[in-house]
């Protein structure tokens, strides 16, 4: 009886191992079919996904913490054309009203992609509050289509918001010249932003992201942009760059600049140039400057400095003996330089002079004797060492070298060794003069100006260090010089002067050559440079007003912007008047 | 050969009884599979989860950066030096000239210090490593515990 039935054990048994054995024998097949090729396509598809991780751009601070340049949320929108309920007239319509797209180009995009696209960007950048509205109505459409019960015709579906994050300056276009910007493309050009470039952008990766949650730890750990903290001081710089924007305008300038510069390190406290511009606005830059060198003129625009350069022809000559403070010349107001003929300022005899009346009265025809006293040999190698010639290496984009012609060179004359001695035929940036400049109020060392103070990487700060560019005196001419020239400014009853405190500075009013060569009468650059306090110099300052029209000289025009500076400066920096100071000291 | 002799005769006797130890053993065998399947599979299960909510995480974590920077870029343009400055005059303040500053010494007063964003680089710093337990899986464990020759030559492991 068993038996009789058995052949029905045995054929259930056979299907069940058959089913069985279709099961790989189907696996076989696919793997080996002719459509395989678009089988695994379509599995990729929905296997994972191409990403650019782009890390969040560092952001930049100043010496006080105030942010200067951030990152603000924007979106990228766009349709995945995967999905089957797109509806290309209701999204082209839209976007056309809300983005202010051409909608017959959107529809034909939508209507007919290309061959293998299935997501298209239609806008990148798109405000967060635009971006809202619109998801906001994404969503409406799509709930009153649900609760209607009707198709997805009319609504937004298929429409994309990504969120990424664009460059934002919160302070406009205060230090625009100091931080630069960054473009759509998230390149960083001019100032800080294209000097640190690399480390404030991180280093984007494009990995492949599988959907399988197996896998997730596969998702690349992107390093954000290196954090930034500038030397700058938030307070100081507006109040500088609102200082040259009046000077401009009192003075009749074309064109100004300001630095403030701590002389014993090197940071620079504040860096004013006109024009500035909104870096939120960066795409106004063709429109604002004519070329490149205009965005920060500090450091990127050498002009013959005149007589500011005086006080390193001083400082060489009291450092290698040729003279001393006390030294006496005769001013007969002529000086005869290998065929030329040298003069003051106001064509005019000064008489005996000392060291200290020369530079007091900034006698051409002195500095140039002196010049010649030293040899060409010794005054070059001197204006070498100050760094005239060669960029200062401070940390920002686009310095420019100057112009040192030495002996040797093929348009260098004898003449010149008795103009560059008064700054004539000598071409230099305010920061070079400042660098060279900082020997005389840092007891003979020189300092590279920077702008860097502090990086945050991994949450870790690493502050940055001094550097020291040379001892072109030594500390005794040093101080000698700065003491000469303080004494100069009081002698004079400079406009420089700052009640309460003790300065040493020089101004500098140079005549413009023209492409041709020749000195154009009635224009100049008025220049001045100085620091203090005398016995202990905390900040430097150099002014520079191009073209000035109320007056020419750069004791009517430089010499005053210079003591507003100085004062804002003490009071920014909390440096109490001379006397105080050393009631303070006293009681320590 | 006793042992055989009764076998051979207990099957002649009774053949279903070895019959069902043959049963047994093969259930036993497809018990034990079932239960490294299930553990198999409840494992892969917990991972797949937690591999999901890192995913999520991972998302969630970029949101909350890119809206940090987002709100760290309006806190900043809320206090830009033009709106503060704007806010101080509309309250009466002034700014500061030298004639209305009156320096005094205060005992113990500390000058402001340099910016500090972040902590200073400590020296020595490991990386946190995760044990094997928390990332291997039982294949990988197999392969590892059963399969992978144990290295002994030299006396070092």
């Amino acid at each position: 009886m068993r038996r009789q039935y058995a052949w029905r054990s045995y054929s259930l048994a056979i299907l069940m191992a058959m089913i069985g054995l279709l099961v790989p024998v189907q696996i076989i097949r696919i793997q080996t079919s002719q459509d395989v090729d678009d089988l695994i396509a379509q599995g990729n598809r929905y296997a994972g996904y191409y990403h650019t991780y782009y890390p969040k751009r560092g952001e930049i601070y100043d010496r006080s913490g105030h942010l200067l340049a951030g990152n603000k949320t924007v979106f990228e929108i766009g349709v995945d054309l995967r999905n089957p309920y797109i509806d290309a007239h209701t999204i082209a319509l839209t976007l056309s009203v809300h983005l202010g797209l051409d909608y017959n180009g959107l529809f034909e995009n939508l209507e007919n992609p290309k061959e293998g696209e299935y997501y298209i960007v239609i806008e990148d950048f798109v405000p967060a509050t635009v971006a809202d509205e619109l998801e906001a109505l994404k969503a409406k459409l799509e709930e009153e289509a649900e609760v209607n019960n009707e198709s997805h015709l009319g609504t937004l579906t298929g429409l994309e918001f990504k969120e990424h994050l664009q460059r934002s300056y919160p302070e406009g276009s205060l230090a625009s010249n100091v931080i630069g910007f960054v473009t759509l493309e998230g390149r960083g050009y001019f100032g800080v932003e294209e000097k640190y470039n690399n480390l404030l952008s991180g280093e984007p990766k494009t990995v492949w992201v599988p959907s399988d949650p197996n896998r997730a730890l596969e998702i690349p750990n992107v390093q954000d942009g290196t954090t930034l903290i500038l030397t700058i001081d938030r307070e100081l710089q507006a109040s500088v760059e609102n200082i040259l924007d009046n000077a401009l305008y009192t003075y009749g300038a074309e064109n100004g600049s300001i630095l403030v510069m701590n002389p014993g390190n090197g940071e620079i406290l504040a860096m004013a140039s006109t024009p500035r511009m909104n870096l939120n606005e960066f795409w106004n830059y063709e429109a604002i400057y004519d070329n490149a060198s205009e965005f920060n003129r500090p450091i990127s625009m050498p002009y013959e400095p005149g007589s500011t350069l005086k006080i390193l022809t001083a400082a060489a000559a009291l450092d290698n003996g040729t003279v001393r403070p006390d030294t006496t010349f005769i001013d007969t107001g002529v000086y005869n330089a290998s065929g030329a003929t040298i003069r003051n300022w106001d064509e005019k005899a000064w008489g005996e002079q000392t060291i200290t009346g020369c530079l007091q009265h900034s006698l051409n025809v002195c500095l140039a004797w002196i010049a010649n006293e030293m040899g060409a040999s010794s005054f070059y190698d001197y204006m070498q060492v100050f760094g005239l010639g060669h960029p200062t290496g401070v940390d920002l984009a686009g310095e420019a070298a100057g112009r040192l012609k030495i002996p040797g060179d093929a348009d260098w004359y004898p003449v010149d060794l008795s103009t560059n001695a008064f700054g004539q035929g000598v071409s230099a940036t305010p920061i070079q003069i400042m660098m060279a400049a900082s020997s005389i109020a840092n007891e003979g060392k020189m300092v590279t100006p920077h702008v860097l103070q502090a990086m945050v990487q991994n949450n870790q700060q690493y502050n940055s260090s001094p550097q020291n560019a040379g001892s072109p005196i030594s500390a005794e001419t040093a101080q000698t010089l700065s003491e000469m020239l303080a004494v100069a400014l009081e002698n004079e009853s400079s406009m420089a002067l700052l009640p309460g405190y003790r300065l040493a500075g020089k101004t500098g009013t140079a005549q413009i050559p023209n492409k041709n060569g020749y000195y154009e009468y009635g224009t100049t650059n008025a220049s001045f440079i100085g620091w203090g306090p005398v016995d202990d110099p905390q900040f430097m300052v150099y002014v520079w007003l191009e073209k000035p029209s109320s007056s020419i000289w750069g004791s009517e025009t430089a010499a005053p912007v210079f003591a507003l500076v100085a004062q804002d400066t003490v009071i920014a920096l909390n440096i109490p008047p001379d006397n105080i100071r050393r009631q303070i000291s006293a009681g320590r | 050969m006793q042992n055989f002799n009764r076998f051979i005769h207990a099957y002649k006797q009774a053949p279903w009884r070895t019959q069902r130890q043959r049963i047994g053993v093969f259930l036993l065998g497809i018990l034990l599979f079932s239960m490294v399947a299930a553990l198999y599979l409840n494992i892969t299960a917990k991972a797949a989860i937690v591999g999901r909510q890192i995913q999520e995480s991972e998302t969630q974590i970029a949101e909350n950066k890119r809206a940090n920077a987002n709100l760290e870029s309006e806190i900043a343009t809320l206090l830009a030096k033009e709106n503060v400055e704007e806010r101080a005059f509309s309250l009466g303040y002034q700014i500061v000239v030298p004639e209305n500053i009156e320096y005094l010494v205060v005992p113990g007063y500390v000058a402001s210090q340099p910016f500090q964003l972040a902590m200073p680089p400590s020296p020595k710093q490991h990386a946190p490593t995760v044990p094997p337990e928390y990332t291997q899986s039982l294949l990988d464990w197999l392969d590892q515990n059963l399969f992978t020759p144990a290295i002994v030559a030299g006396g070092s492991r």
